[in-house]
């Protein structure tokens, strides 16, 4: 396909100068780094202005992700009305959302699977959202059909055509492939350990201890689905994929346990959806915090802290606002809630426990929130879905915004949120993140939609807003069930820790565990 | 319109003289962008022909992308096979085989899909694959003929690049600009079928010293024009004809908005509206249609003032409205406003609603009915008229979902009253009491009710209230010629041969309605 590639080779971008000359203008584009300033300042421990007032309050959360949100609604719950959170340099952190030309969407975190009996505090906390509707301690109950994916959930583009689906079946060989994992995994999600508690559960602390699970920790998952035969290339494209889409990293940089947990931990039912369903918003888990907030009704300070100090009955935390005053809070217990390469820098017992090595690899992310003024033209095969997926893509597809919406018609305008995670060296990666230019950081946002559409999809394209996440999430690599931030959970004292980060895992379920453990502690 | 081949832009702005691509040959690079143009144009008329004939527009338009696309592909990989001695002839002979296929594309799908019916689908795609295979040639000859011709090759490649793309702005933004609405889908494809050919026939002017059979050339470019020309002078004629034999009426009034195809049909006395070739309404039965939308629950609101009626910019629920002294406010909320334009502006089109849409009474807001109804304020709504499309597909599928219903009761005013158009219980008796089992999901009562529309066969509709207690009006207003209090009553009937059926209600996350309908209806097609 000679003129094709011609378009494909060059790259649809190399047109986007000429066409700004002309109509249609090229897109407005923003870049965001979220925190990424706060946190070089505290890195190299940067001078600030003397404190300019002092702010009292029984509990402070440092960091606004699921993990601070959490605990922040579960004190409300429990009713202490003496709680200050600050918000650090995102709001909501990883389950951010945004707006774009009045469209919601997300910045991050998109969706969230049933959660099963086990999660109580994320069925918990579901129902104060009006989320989960009825049956809290069912084991199928029932949720807000809003908010279950409606059809066409998923769809894959595979050779030239899109399918249903995430997991290829075109092929006999494909469906056999698919089968064969499927009851593999199917098995595995059953397993228990000896001391009875299922082999892969969430919150991840419900896992089973069992040393022969455990030792599935010390093998990455590309050996682990090697030596168990997985190797079909279409089904090892979708491993690939998911890998990447929950960990930001391949299976050759995740440790097995890590892998197969991702396939075999949920469990969880509802009455009015199927086995597998997922939940989401046009704004993605925002949805979520935002409730989070209104539920907790919790006083923020808008900020970030730079430095806590433990006194006798007291914790001092130094926080520098967001219009550049130094504010000392004092407060009787502390909640730190933000990721852990931060908080070293904060909480002066990491410095020694947690040396810059002992932390695990992070991996950086890229999303892309594409505004655009029409929906382009479609391949054949499936129609656009809620997640499209290129396989073997360079990206982790795109997902459609307006997809939950109810309309008459098709809206004028939509957001595409395009994923980028786990290409290369996560330390080269993000170097190149940090470096690329605009065009660059755009052009490597688009790869999959330069995939799935012709190049006339740019004709559409009206906005581009540039999430670089530097250190989007921790890396499940192999040994990291046992990894020393392990040894933070009980860090003792005034000062408590909560974060993603803590058990390894990001996922707004473990997120949120360890805000309600936080929580929970301190409640007594 | 994409420059003339005398109009050569100027080439020279930053390579060197001698090693800059089309410095010795605009001619060829101009031949570029007429023919990205082109290749794009009947790329988009076949789109646009094949799902307005033919619905479903979404799937049917990317198909025909892909078939293009592909068969571009194929054009390229056989463009390999073209002698290099003959380069300039064949690429001429396959601009006017482009020209003519193309030029002609529309109007022949147009007949056939009138007078043949049923091969429609093959010709559409063997034409598309035709003309795609030939456009994909192309651009790989120019590029072997510049080549030939000495150009450096990376000047060239971006050149040709750039007015490959450039062609294609062009016509992007024209088609649904200027041409379609201008033209017709049926002459703008033969306005590009000529600029085609007149690239075939400038270039054979231009390079006939070193074409030996120039005359033969000639003489078939001419051929080809004329032609042309002629399929110009005739192209509008014979849509009319084929529209009208496509209709089997004569055509009064044809319409591409944003959102749809309009066409309003006429033969003697009956009017017929088609949406995208979809009936909507004949004048000879809509009154039946309307009739039965309206009064069943109008009729036993005697304390009904404010009256919301979703979809139907015809206007024609409204007429039925209006004939209530009692109701002070009726709000209108239909998506294309070329449609309540037309039945309000035009008077013979407005004649058909008795002027519904002119009436003090009446506001109309052209949005979309979802939408406008999450963010809608005010006090409730006695009456709420729920005429969407049906749910053919997953995106209409949730007009039909218990949250839609919730929302609508939430909408009510005590007392008041949804009704809900819901397919034909006989033809798709799951999906109509699938609606049925999604307002009663909803925490609403419903009272299922049908009526004999000849055009449409069978049809459905629910009665639905967040209170007990619905009777059929005994009384309805004056001047119906359909529904009285008789046939009113019989229309809550429904014979053993139309018992409801065990059926799932309607979610968002599940879609059985959108399962049901297509399910019953492929059942009927058989
Ligand atoms: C791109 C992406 C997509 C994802 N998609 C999903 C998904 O679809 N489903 C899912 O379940 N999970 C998903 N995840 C994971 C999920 O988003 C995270 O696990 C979860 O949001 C983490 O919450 P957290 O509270 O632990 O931390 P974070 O989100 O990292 O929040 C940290 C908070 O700390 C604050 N902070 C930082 N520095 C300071 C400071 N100095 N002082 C005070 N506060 C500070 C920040 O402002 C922020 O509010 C995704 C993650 C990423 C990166």
């Amino acid at each position: 396909m000679k003129r094709r590639d011609f378009i494909a080779g060059t790259g649809a971008l190399a047109a986007l100068p000429w066409l700004a000359g002309c109509t249609p203008a090229a897109p407005l584009v923003t870049v965001l780094r979220p925190g990424l300033r706060e946190g070089h300042a505290l890195r190299e421990a940067a001078a600030l202005p003397p404190p300019s007032g002092e702010l009292r309050c029984g509990v402070a959360i440092l960091g606004s992700g699921v993990a601070g949100l959490t605990a922040a609604w579960r004190l409300a719950r429990e009713g202490r009305r003496d709680v200050l959170l600050v918000d650090g340099p995102e709001p909501d952190g990883n389950a951010a959302g945004s707006m774009l030309g009045g469209i919601a969407c997300p910045r991050g975190a998109h969706y969230l699977p049933l959660p099963d009996p086990g999660l109580v505090h994320v069925r918990e906390l579901l129902a104060d959202l009006g989320v989960l509707t009825g049956g809290l301690r069912d084991d199928a109950p029932e949720y807000d059909e809003q908010a279950l994916v409606h059809p066409a959930a998923e769809r894959t583009l595979a050779g030239n055509t899109w399918h249903e689906g995430l997991l290829p079946t075109s092929t006999a060989a494909d469906a056999a492939a698919a089968a064969r994992f499927n009851a593999d995994m199917a098995a595995w999600s059953a397993r228990r350990g000896g001391d009875g508690r299922p082999a892969f559960a969430l919150p991840l602390a419900a896992s089973s201890g069992d040393p022969t699970l455990r030792a599935l920790d010390r093998q990455t998952f590309a050996r682990w689905l090697e030596e168990a035969g997985h190797t079909h290339p279409p089904l090892r494209h979708y491993i690939d994929y998911a890998m990447r889409d929950d960990y930001g990293a391949r299976p050759d940089a995740v440790s097995a346990w890590a892998g197969l947990h991702y396939f075999c931990c949920r469990r969880g039912r509802a009455r009015n959806a199927e086995a597998g369903a997922v939940m989401t918003w046009p704004q993605g888990l925002s949805a979520l915090t935002a409730g989070l907030r209104r539920v907790a009704a919790v006083r923020t300070l808008s900020g970030h802290a730079v430095a806590l100090s433990e006194r006798r009955s007291t914790v001092e935390v130094m926080v520098q606002t967001a219009d550049h005053r130094t504010v000392t809070l004092v407060a009787d217990r502390v909640i730190c809630a933000m990721p852990l390469h931060v908080a070293r820098h904060i909480d002066p017992a990491l410095a020694d426990a947690l040396p810059r090595t002992a932390l695990p690899e992070t991996a950086p992310w890229l999303v892309a929130n594409l505004l655009l003024d029409g929906f382009p033209h479609e391949r054949p095969g499936a129609d656009l879905a809620w997640d499209n997926v290129v396989l073997g893509g360079q990206g982790l597809g795109y997902v459609v915004a307006t997809h939950q919406l109810t309309r008459v018609a098709r809206p004028a305008a939509t957001v595409f949120t395009a994923y980028r995670a786990g290409w290369g060296d996560a330390g080269e990666a993000r170097r190149w993140l940090a470096s690329a230019s605009e065009a660059e950081l755009l052009e490597f946002a688009l790869a999959d939609l330069d995939a799935a559409y012709d190049h006339r999809w740019h004709n559409r394209l009206r906005r581009a807003e540039l999430v670089l996440r530097g250190h989007g999430m921790a890396i499940p690599a192999p040994g990291f069930l046992d990894a020393p931030a392990r040894a933070l959970r009980d860090r003792g004292g005034r000062v408590l820790h909560a974060h993603a980060d803590l058990g390894g895992l990001s996922l707004f379920e473990e997120a949120s565990w360890w805000g309600e453990r936080a929580a929970r502690q301190l409640l007594g | 319109m994409p420059p003339q081949s005398r109009s050569t832009p100027d080439l020279h702005d930053s390579a060197t003289p001698g090693t800059d691509a089309g410095t010795h040959h605009p001619g060829l690079i101009v031949a570029v962008f007429v023919v990205a143009s082109c290749g794009l144009a009947y790329e988009l008329i076949a789109g646009a022909l094949a799902s307005y004939l033919l619905g479903e527009s979404v799937l049917r338009f990317s198909t025909i992308i892909g078939t293009y696309l592909f068969a571009m592909g194929v054009g390229s990989h056989l463009s390999k096979y073209v002698d290099e001695k003959a380069l300039l002839a064949r690429f001429i002979d396959i601009e006017l085989m482009v020209g003519l296929l193309g030029g002609l594309s529309a109007c022949a799908l147009f007949l056939i899909y009138a007078w043949a019916g049923s091969p429609f689908r093959v010709s559409l795609y063997a034409l598309v694959l035709l003309i795609g295979v030939l456009v994909g040639m192309e651009i790989p000859l120019v590029m072997r003929l510049l080549h030939q011709r000495k150009q450096a090759f990376e000047a060239l490649v971006s050149r040709v690049l750039t007015f490959d793309y450039l062609g294609a702005l062009a016509v992007s933004l024209l088609f649904p600009l200027v041409f379609a609405p201008l033209l017709g889908l049926a002459r703008t494809a033969v306005v590009f079928g000529l600029l085609n050919a007149g690239i075939g026939l400038w270039l054979t002017h231009r390079y006939r010293a070193e074409l030996p059979q120039a005359r033969a050339l000639k003489l078939r470019g001419l051929l080809v024009l004329a032609v042309l020309l002629a399929a110009l002078a005739w192209a509008q004629k014979l849509t009319d004809a084929a529209e009208a034999g496509l209709y089997g009426d004569s055509v009064v009034h044809r319409e591409t908005t944003p959102f749809q195809r309009i066409v309003l049909t006429r033969w003697q006395d009956d009017t017929r509206l088609y949406l995208n070739g979809n009936l909507q309404f004949s004048t000879r039965d809509e009154h039946r249609y309307h009739e039965a939308l309206v009064h069943p629950a109008l009729a036993a609101l005697p304390q009904a003032r404010r009256v919301l009626v979703l979809g139907g910019g015809d206007g024609l629920a409204v007429r039925e409205v209006l004939k209530y002294p009692q109701v002070e406010r009726v709000t209108l909320v239909e998506l294309d406003p070329a449609m309540t334009r037309l039945f309000r502006d035009t008077d013979d089109l407005a004649a058909l609603n008795a002027h519904a849409l002119r009436d003090p009474r009446v506001t109309t807001v052209n949005a979309d009915a979802a939408q406008w109804l999450e963010t809608a304020e005010g006090p409730g709504w006695d009456l709420i008229v729920a005429d969407f499309p049906d749910p053919s597909h997953y995106a209409l599928g949730k007009l039909y979902a218990v949250p839609m219903y919730r929302l609508m009761a939430r909408h009510l005013a005590p007392g008041g009253l949804i009704v809900v158009q819901s397919t034909s219980p006989w033809y798709a008796p799951r999906a109509y009491w699938c609606v049925d089992a999604t307002l009663r999901e909803a925490g609403l009562h419903t009272a299922p009710y049908h009526a004999s529309v000849p055009s449409f066969g069978d049809w459905g509709f629910l009665i639905a209230a967040r209170e007990a207690g619905y009777r059929p009006p005994s009384a309805l207003p004056a001047g119906l010629r359909h529904l009285d209090a008789r046939t009113v009553a019989q229309m809550f009937d429904f014979p053993p041969d139309m018992r409801a059926p065990a059926v799932e209600p309607n979610r968002l996350n599940t879609q059985m309605l959108v399962h049901y309908f297509e399910e019953d209806w492929s059942r009927q097609m058989r």
